[in-house]
């Protein structure tokens, strides 16, 4: 089951980075698919957790290099392929049926992609329509590196802390902070694609997930938040005389941190308050 | 603000040595004690003609960008060379560290400590294999002063 997880955690990163490269319909195609293979992924975790099996979120590098789609497209069918094959280790066999269809139409649905080239690692750092100050441009490009990252980190901690709970009300705010830092990931990773900087984030360390408190945990992410606000307006300002509308976006990225700070603020207070009912 | 290159693009979207080395030789950990950022680094270790070289060594980083890269660079001139020249290697990041402002200098500190805790660890596992993992912690601090401006507004 272990190596399960960690191929259908790779098989999900490929989906997404080949969703961040393709210009085409294909690209609306790939993110579902990558949304699905995500959810393989929190099944096969529930199972390993039912079990009581140890895991981690440890994987290998991803190479994703590639002048044109088919390439990546490829190999995420062989990958496809390969777990497919790998479904035999599942104990659960109505969700290894389940996931086996899926990987079949999945399969089915890239081998009908058309090629497109990919431009996503040219290094251009240029947007469409979009003439940034070389100084802006080293701005947004730190920026993306950054918050890239830390939306994938922030995606897997609250979907290990969500799969170790079975509290309703904390497993709503998990969930809602998971397809927030989902929608930050795609609008960034798209970004990055298009400045030709695509990169796959890296392997995060079990210690950041596997947390020793979920209070301190949430109050450094709401310090964390904090500072990422104050980013985002730099960035903004930075960015606000070459491009009104990326000025908006980061704007627009700014005050839905707002909402992330009362979210975990609530989830915090729901931690404090359980602890004093004992 | 720091200029980006096509380099530092590399560094960025492509960690040199990033990751760990199973039955690694020795682990080392660079600190902030501020923030607990960390750094480990992995090190395997051979023995030839009673010097140690750095065979392969890996690192991971649980702090910013600047961190990545800084771990980047290190453990690309760190890997192939004796500690001798290793513990040199320290002592030239530590020494042009001391003109920049702290913020900066502390990622490439805890980098530099944390290749300076994996070796002195192997040093130490030389006559005591039980010997666990050295850690040293950071001086800089990343904590960026609010400027003269901002405490008066406050």
């Amino acid at each position: 089951m272990k190596n399960l997880l960690i191929k259908t955690h790779e098989l999900w990163l490929e989906t997404l980075m080949a969703g961040f490269m393709s210009r085409t319909d294909s690209r609306q195609k790939l993110y579902d698919f990558s949304n699905i293979i995500f959810r393989h992924f929190t099944w096969i975790e529930r199972g390993m957790i039912n079990s009581g099996e140890s895991y981690d979120y440890d994987r290998d590098s991803i190479p994703i290099k590639v002048e044109n789609l088919n390439s990546i497209l490829i190999n995420i069918n062989t990958r496809m392929s390969e777990l497919d094959l790998q479904l035999v280790a599942c104990p659960d066999k109505s969700l290894a049926q389940r996931i086996s269809s899926d990987i079949k139409y999945m399969q089915k649905v890239i081998s009908g992609m058309k090629d497109e080239p990919v431009t996503s690692f040219d290094t251009s750092r240029k947007l469409d329509g979009i003439s940034l100050t070389p100084e802006a441009t080293d701005a947004l490009t730190l920026f993306l590196f950054e918050e890239s990252y830390k939306e994938y980190e922030l995606i897997l901690i609250y979907n290990y802390l969500q799969a170790h709970s079975d509290d309703a009300f904390i497993n709503r705010i998990y969930q809602i902070m998971i397809d927030e830092s989902n929608f930050h990931l795609r609008s960034f990773g798209q970004m990055m694609s298009e400045m030709g900087i695509l990169g796959v984030p890296r392997v995060i360390h079990r210690s950041l997930y596997q947390v020793e408190s979920v209070e301190q945990f949430l109050r450094d992410g709401i310090d964390e938040e904090i500072a990422a606000k104050e980013m985002c307006k730099e960035l903004s300002d930075a960015v606000v005389k070459d491009s009104k509308e990326l000025a908006h976006f980061f704007d627009f990225i700014n005050f839905q941190e707002d909402y992330h700070i009362t979210l975990m603020r609530e989830a915090l207070e729901h931690y404090e308050k359980a602890k004093l009912d004992g | 603000m720091t200029e980006v290159d096509a380099e530092l693009i590399e560094h960025m979207s492509n960690p040199k040595n990033y990751g760990t080395i199973d039955g690694a030789d020795a682990i080392g950990i660079g600190e902030n004690p501020e923030n607990g950022e960390k750094v480990i680094i992995h090190l395997r270790v051979t023995e030839q003609d009673g010097e140690s070289f750095i065979d392969d060594i890996k690192f991971q980083a649980m702090g910013c960008m600047t961190t990545v890269v800084a771990g980047s660079v290190i453990t690309q001139e760190a890997k192939g060379i004796t500690f001798s020249i290793g513990e040199q290697l320290i002592a030239v990041t530590l020494s042009m560290l001391e003109n920049v402002p702290s913020e900066e200098a502390a990622c490439s500190e805890m980098v530099a400590l944390s290749l300076k805790a994996a070796m002195d660890t192997y040093t130490h596992k030389q006559s005591d294999p039980d010997f666990g993992t050295v850690t040293y912690k950071i001086e800089n601090s990343c904590v960026v002063e609010p400027s003269v401006e901002n405490r008066e507004q406050k």
